[in-house]
């Protein structure tokens, strides 16, 4: 199977069944069996690395390497250091930013955004954006590219954790911002992005502060 | 033997636990073969046990431990327990899916079984060899991996080869050596070629050449006796002064456009043979090179045609502008060169000196290594240089520092001549983007496999053969383009093309916008946007998919899956070895 393949949302999926570790090894750019598909995968694999590592997983359990078939003593070493890498920090857990059951909680969150419009669309614009540019010829390079999904990821993970808060019950922003741990002027632009959205109003004020809630068909599916 | 604990608990209790066993259908009837493969698996495996593991997997119905699965008693072994236990998937455990895959699927066909629904596993590469010091663990990697062969293969579904129709129509561009060779070689087999090229006349870089090494044959007869030939051919209708304005479509239906000086011409094709050649590398900046004192063999070539070659005291430099750090490839053919013009100038003037400065001889082949020999014999000197201390072009002499002597010496010279190397044609990247086939790092057309397709590329129905894959001599272009000829007829002789149905599918219409972002990441433009009564709808062109999954693993709709590598089938074997 080309690495190009892989599926964002497959590496989520490794890790919520227990894998301590994930590696993904293709062929050297320019020398793959399907042309570009490394290519792809790389930066596949590398957006699942951020986005499970912006929610807890440590970086060390996902790699993305380069080996062609003539090199077994390279693909020996890759897979022997990056063995040794997941038995130092140890099962799922353990030297990540999150204890094992809120991980696997976050790690399903991560997921679900992995598998929805926003990431999936920029990621599949990032090879032509840095190559070829957009639609007024500004050519993006990886970094700035890799910047904006960083921003997206923040904005999802936030969003989605929202909407499922606020799917269960009313919430004030502060409140909300508590169990979030996130700053609340953010949140409160989460969520007046959201309200803008139709997806969630307001239920009433307790005190000084409001509550929101969600509304609408997708109440259910966050 | 040593297991890890929580796999031996699984492992020993009943199917319906496994974790992704429980969702699956009842009807599943799986067969696994575990393969001994005489003592290649089986010198380190322990069979039998792995035979006994692949039983406890939910789903399977069978097991069987076969000495030779691929033997006909192993294949007999398969057919039967298709029928006698109505097995409806098959799992062999045994060596690479590259060599005996298309064995099993056949055999699974041969008994009523649509060979898609064969999994292979290979334990033996994978395990028995790669693990022949680490037995036990290899152990556990095969029952793993079988497992993961079972988990998929309960998921599999009945596929049916592509069929398509073939244009037998052929394309050839370039109408050098290579070119002609190949035109003439698919035209005599009774194909409709066209053949174009850029120039005005054919015969590309051997119309500046003098004589052939190593057969000293004279470039002109053979060009004049191509020409002839491919202008005279019925089948072979030929576009000078023209270039490609557009190539689209796929094997078997390719839709090209032509111009020439202006005019354009539409014709389609099944197949295109990439016969473009190379450049020769002018060495403006290196060695005082001037075109008259100091010249490059290309120009010495012209000087032999015209017979205005006088000099008495030739130097040859090898390696200019060639091995260095910006063109990092040996171009193979300077070395020859220099060694059949060594002896041209020595055999028309015994008295004349020719002093070959390289720095490493690339002669290889009886025939050209003779050649070396000769040159030898005849007085060529040769003299080894170090990159380092490059040779010095004075007015009258050229300075050089002798590695085995250690020392300097002067050399008189009357020419000094430059072995340049063949870069890659101008034009080869517009041409790589138009067919989407690849180039390597320096620009040439890069084949599919260095030893296994060398003459095709990844994209079927495009091949490739002479200087425009790498610097070749006459005799390994005419074979190239012999050869490039043959493997573009073979879909030409079948008529239409059987495609393995392992490719993209638009498996939810319904959820696709026809938003084209995996039309711009396919590398083989196996997808297009087509107006369906249900609005703008992607369209996979299966003829073209390779099945790499790009398109699946980016579609932000999941409307778009692979055949047998389906979302859930690869999630499915994620979870079966996790669950071990």
């Amino acid at each position: 199977m080309c690495t190009g393949r892989v599926d964002p949302t497959m590496i989520a999926e490794a890790f919520i069944n227990d894998a301590d570790g994930v590696m993904v090894v293709g062929c050297h750019f320019g020398d793959c069996h399907y042309i570009t598909g490394n290519v792809q995968g790389q930066i596949k694999v590398g957006l699942a690395e951020r986005v499970l590592t912006y929610v807890g997983l440590s970086p060390k359990r996902v790699s993305f390497d380069q080996c062609s078939s003539a090199e077994g003593e390279r693909f020996v070493k890759l897979v022997t250091d990056f063995n040794q890498g997941v038995r130092e920090l140890g099962p799922l857990g353990n030297g990540d930013g999150l204890p094992a059951p809120e991980l696997k909680e976050k790690l399903s969150i991560a997921k679900t955004i992995l598998a929805k419009e926003k990431l999936r669309w920029v990621v599949g614009k990032f090879t032509v954006f840095v190559t070829e540019g957009n639609k007024y010829g500004e050519v993006f390079t990886d970094h700035e590219m890799w910047r904006t999904l960083d921003t997206i990821v923040m904005d999802e993970v936030a969003t989605h954790q929202i909407m499922r808060e606020l799917g269960q019950e009313a919430v004030a922003v502060k409140d909300l911002a508590a169990r979030l741990k996130l700053p609340a002027p953010d949140v409160l632009r989460y969520v007046l992005a959201l309200q803008r959205r139709e997806l969630v109003d307001l239920d009433g004020v307790e005190g000084n502060s409001p509550r929101y809630k969600a509304v609408g068909p997708t109440a259910q599916v966050a | 033997m040593k297991r890890r604990s929580p796999r031996l608990r699984i492992a020993a209790s009943p199917c319906h636990s496994f974790k992704w066993g429980m969702k699956l259908a009842k009807d599943i009837r799986i067969g696994v073969f575990v393969c001994d493969c005489g003592s290649n698996i089986a010198g380190y495996l322990d069979c039998p046990s792995i035979a006994e593991y692949a039983e406890t997997l939910p789903n399977v119905v069978f097991v069987k431990e076969n000495l030779y699965t691929c033997s006909e008693a192993g294949i007999n072994e398969i057919k039967d327990a298709i029928k006698d236990e109505n097995l409806n998937r098959v799992v062999v455990a045994s060596c690479s899916p590259r060599t005996h895959e298309p064995l099993f699927r056949e055999s699974c066909a041969e008994a009523g079984l649509n060979p898609y629904l064969f999994e292979m596993v290979n334990i033996r590469d994978q395990c028995s060899w790669v693990h022949m010091q680490e037995r036990e663990e290899g152990n556990e990697k095969a029952k793993d991996l079988i497992r993961m062969g079972v988990a998929k293969a309960t998921l599999l579904q009945p596929q049916e080869p592509i069929q398509s129709e073939m244009d037998p129509k052929s394309l050839v561009i370039g109408g050098g050596i290579s070119g002609m060779t190949s035109a003439l070689a698919l035209a005599n087999r009774g194909y409709q070629v066209y053949l174009i090229e850029k120039t005005k006349d054919l015969g590309g870089l051997l119309r500046n050449l003098s004589k052939l090494a190593p057969s000293n044959i004279d470039a002109k007869e053979l060009i004049a006796k191509q020409v002839e030939a491919v202008k005279n051919h019925k089948n072979i209708q030929l576009f000078t002064s023209s270039t490609i304005k557009e190539i689209q479509g796929y094997i078997g239906h390719y839709d090209v456009t032509v111009s020439t000086n202006g005019t354009e011409e539409k014709f389609g094709v099944g197949v295109i043979i990439i016969a473009t050649g190379a450049r020769v590398f002018k060495p403006e900046g290196f060695f005082n090179y001037d075109g008259k004192r100091v010249i490059t063999q290309f120009e010495l070539e012209a000087l032999f045609k015209s017979k205005k070659f006088k000099s008495k005291n030739v130097v040859m430099i090898q390696c200019v502008g060639a091995r260095d750090e910006e063109r990092k490839y040996c171009s193979r053919i300077c070395c020859l060169t220099a060694i059949k013009n060594g002896i041209a100038i020595k055999e028309q003037n015994p008295e004349a000196k020719v002093h070959i400065l390289y720095r490493d001889i690339q002669a290889y082949g009886t025939e050209n290594e003779a050649l070396y020999q000769r040159s030898k014999q005849l007085g060529v000197r040769y003299i080894k240089y170090d990159q380092e201390k490059p040779p010095e072009v004075l007015d009258n002499t050229v300075k050089v520092y002798h590695h085995l002597l250690g020392r300097e010496l002067e050399l008189e010279q009357d020419l000094v001549v430059l072995s340049t190397p063949l870069i890659a044609g101008e034009d080869n990247e517009e041409l790589s983007k138009l067919l989407r086939v690849t180039l390597d790092e320096n620009k040439f057309f890069l084949e599919s496999h260095v030893k296994l397709k060398p003459l095709d590329f990844a994209t079927d129905g495009v091949y490739l053969c002479g200087n425009a894959h790498y610097p070749a001599t006459i005799r390994e272009a005419i074979s190239q383009a012999l050869g490039a000829a043959s493997r573009a007829s073979i879909p030409l002789a079948k008529g239409t093309m059987t495609v393995e149905p392992i490719v993209s599918v638009l498996a939810d219409e319904e959820a696709c916008r026809g938003c084209g972002l995996c039309v711009a990441l396919c590398p083989y433009g196996a997808l297009e946007i087509a107006q369906t009564e249900k609005g703008r709808k992607v369209r996979v062109i299966p003829v073209a998919c390779k099945g790499c999954g790009i398109c699946a693993a980016t579609c932000y709709v999941h409307a778009l899956s692979i055949n047998s590598y389906t979302d859930q089938q690869v999630e499915e074997q994620i979870r079966a070895f996790l669950s071990g």
